[in-house]
């Protein structure tokens, strides 16, 4: 028991010690314009919504509703601006980790030799940034796996690169 | 069939096969239209001799039909082995070719309904790995036949040949539970449980019924006359005691019927890599579990289990792809007595260390937020309860439920512990039930750390471990130790050369 402890402590590569990245800058340009492209459509549906219908029920709430929306929203991209700044990750030479979270935060560690296979996505606003996702599945139930979401595409290309050469060894 | 077990030609099953496909379509038909049937039978006097024979000639014209149709499947099923691919083709009119190559081939069971008891063939099943699941049923073969076919697949495979009829004639099995050992199991198993899945049985049942007087605009009657009779129930605690009771009976009654039907004739063998395991009354499975693809096992055993001196285990395989956690891949051995879980233990795992190294409990925290979390859950009933009733009678139930939620997180906290050695991690948990679960450090797919905020002033963690069969969690340990145990886990894995599958 007590020879474990010191494999512990002494030998072992520390995930608390190791300098996670910060995701890429241009993933938040590419967030809030996704929020920015919601907010208008949801705002357009509310403003008629409101105009033809509600301001004759209920005329004198109606600045209250839009108070109500614009709160929300400054929530909404305070939320998506603060989470931004946790989402963190760290490639090692056996494994990969990411980090997030706000009010629960977690941190996920995949070995490269339990990576079932790697997969790079780029979606149409990210594309623009030149920005890709990985997402890697291991066996079991593949829900809680791990996505690495606004990376570079080059960075991201080198790193699934990376994991391939990885579990094929 | 080819009695000479020779599969490098096309073979077809046994001709027993025509009457398994038979039974099991018109099992199939007869489960779409009960419902029918049984209207058809209430009005059965209603009806003219004219419509009655039309209805006989609709039934004996279905009968005849299914029978051609099973012969043709039967016709069209063919299969052979040939240069390490096992080959299917099956399909009447939409033709079906499907190759398997041996390597992929997981496992190999065999299984009997009752049908199939009766006519003494047995259904061997190919389960093969890969990102969808394909599994593949011959329905019917002579013992001898699904051996050889058995024996002819996994051979080439390079895994031991483990030919069953000559190891259990030699080998005693390391455990067979009889009928008054299975009495005894279900006594004591999870009663609440069972009723639960009785309760969703009937509902379902129910459901069922009321889709169909849906269809006739009946569905009033039916919830008027449940609406009436549940008011008048409410206000007579006499009745409801009664009907407590019934519910009792019916919970043991059940357990019972359950146990009875998956374990019955429960008998385990040991071999050298893998145990065998067979069981079931009307649908009798033989299943082989290998050493390699279990990926933890966890024993569990409630109070009344103890004094009897049985507990169970749960195998935990690992599962493909997407599939949700499959019933298949939860084995479970029921009625086991201590020397017998010590002996299954030694064959998966070197457990000795680690049930003598250190116990660590998690941090008090964990009982402090459980506190927490029921009563904010208490407050919100007691609001929801009290707004609908409108009577503050009903909330002295609280009397009843405050001192039983506080036994119970006094007994999870209690329960819930963790130990480790080098190569194995033991997770004590349960309520009123104790659960331990073993676990190889090596078969974890990956690691989380997951802390809320409240957690984090406390400097405590959640460990969530992911394997191939479902998670495993370790609340709220010390965040200085939860990293150690994290580093030492990812330790584990990236240098481990065994296969975890």
């Amino acid at each position: 028991m007590s020879s474990f402890e010191n494999v512990l402590i002494e030998n072992l590569p520390d995930i608390s010690k190791i300098s996670f990245k910060k995701i890429h800058k241009d993933y938040l340009k590419a967030l809030l314009i996704y929020a920015f492209i919601m907010i208008m459509a949801f705002f357009v549906g509310a403003f008629f919504l409101i105009k033809y219908k509600l301001k004759e029920v209920i005329p004198e709430h109606v600045n209250y509703i839009y108070l109500g929306i614009f709160v929300f929203f400054t929530i909404f991209i305070w939320y998506l601006v603060v989470s931004f700044s946790k989402r963190k990750y760290a490639v090692r030479e056996k494994d990969i980790s990411y980090k997030r979270g706000v009010i629960i935060k977690t941190l996920t560690t995949i070995p490269f030799s339990r990576i079932q296979h790697v997969e790079l996505d780029e979606a149409p606003i990210l594309r623009i940034f030149k920005l890709a996702s990985i997402s890697v599945f291991t066996a079991g139930d593949s829900s809680d796996d791990l996505v690495l979401k606004g990376i570079k595409k080059d960075e991201a290309l080198q790193i699934k690169e990376f994991i391939s050469s990885k579990i094929n060894e | 069939m080819s009695s000479n077990s020779d599969f490098t030609n096309f073979s077809r099953q046994s001709s027993k096969g025509i009457i398994v496909i038979y039974f099991g379509s018109l099992y199939k038909a007869l489960k779409i239209s009960w419902i029918f049937l049984f209207i058809f039978i209430r009005k059965f006097s209603q009806l003219t001799s004219d419509k009655l024979l039309y209805i006989f000639f609709a039934i004996i014209a279905l009968l005849i039909f299914l029978l051609f149709r099973a012969y043709f499947i039967y016709k069209n099923f063919q299969f052979k082995i040939e240069g390490g691919y096992f080959i299917l083709q099956r399909g009447v009119l939409k033709k079906t070719n499907t190759t398997i190559p041996f390597d992929r081939i997981q496992n190999i069971n065999f299984k009997q309904n009752l049908i199939q008891q009766l006519i003494n063939v047995y259904q061997v099943s190919i389960e093969t790995a890969g990102s969808k699941k394909v599994e593949i049923a011959i329905k019917a073969l002579s013992y001898k036949d699904a051996q050889a076919l058995k024996n002819q697949l996994t051979q080439s495979i390079g895994f031991k040949n483990e030919s069953l009829t000559e190891d259990l004639i030699k080998k005693k099995p390391l455990l067979t539970i009889s009928f008054k050992e299975l009495l005894k199991v279900s006594v004591t198993e999870n009663h609440l449980q069972s009723l639960l899945l009785l309760a969703a049985l009937v509902f379902s049942f129910f459901q069922q019924i009321e889709d169909i007087l849906d269809g006739f605009g009946k569905k009033e009657i039916l919830s008027n006359y449940i609406a009436n009779e549940f008011n008048s129930l409410l206000h007579n605690i006499l009745i409801l005691t009664f009907l407590g009771i019934v519910l009792l009976i019916l919970a043991m009654i059940s357990s019972f019927v359950r146990v009875l039907l998956f374990h019955f004739n429960l008998t385990v063998f040991v071999k050298e890599r893998s145990l065998e395991i067979n069981q079931g009354l009307l649908t009798k499975k033989s299943i082989i579990l290998k050493k390699e693809k279990v990926q933890s096992i966890t024993v569990s055993t409630n109070p009344i289990k103890k004094i009897i001196g049985i507990s169970f285990i749960t195998f935990r395989q690992a599962v493909s792809g997407k599939v949700s956690q499959k019933k298949d891949k939860l084995i479970r051995i029921v009625g086991c007595k201590f020397d017998q879980i010590y002996q299954i233990k030694e064959l998966l795992f070197d457990c000795k260390s680690v049930e003598k190294s250190e116990l660590y409990k998690p941090n008090s925290y964990y009982k402090i937020i459980m506190y927490i979390r029921s009563f904010i859950g208490l407050f919100l009933l007691n609001s929801i309860v009290y707004l609908v009733f409108q009577d503050s009678y009903v909330l002295w139930l609280n009397t009843l439920f405050v001192p039983l939620i506080l036994l119970l997180i006094r007994a999870k906290f209690n329960k819930a512990f963790y130990k480790f050695d080098k190569e194995l991690l033991l997770i004590g948990n349960g309520r009123i039930e104790t659960d331990l679960t073993y676990l190889s450090f090596f078969k974890v797919q990956n690691v989380k750390m997951r802390q809320t905020i409240f957690q984090e002033r406390k400097k405590v963690i959640d460990l969530v471990l992911q394997t191939a069969s479902g998670k495993v969690r370790i609340p709220c340990l010390e965040l200085e130790r939860a990293v150690k145990l994290y580093n030492y886990i990812l330790f584990k894995t990236e240098t481990s050369t065994k296969p975890w599958m």
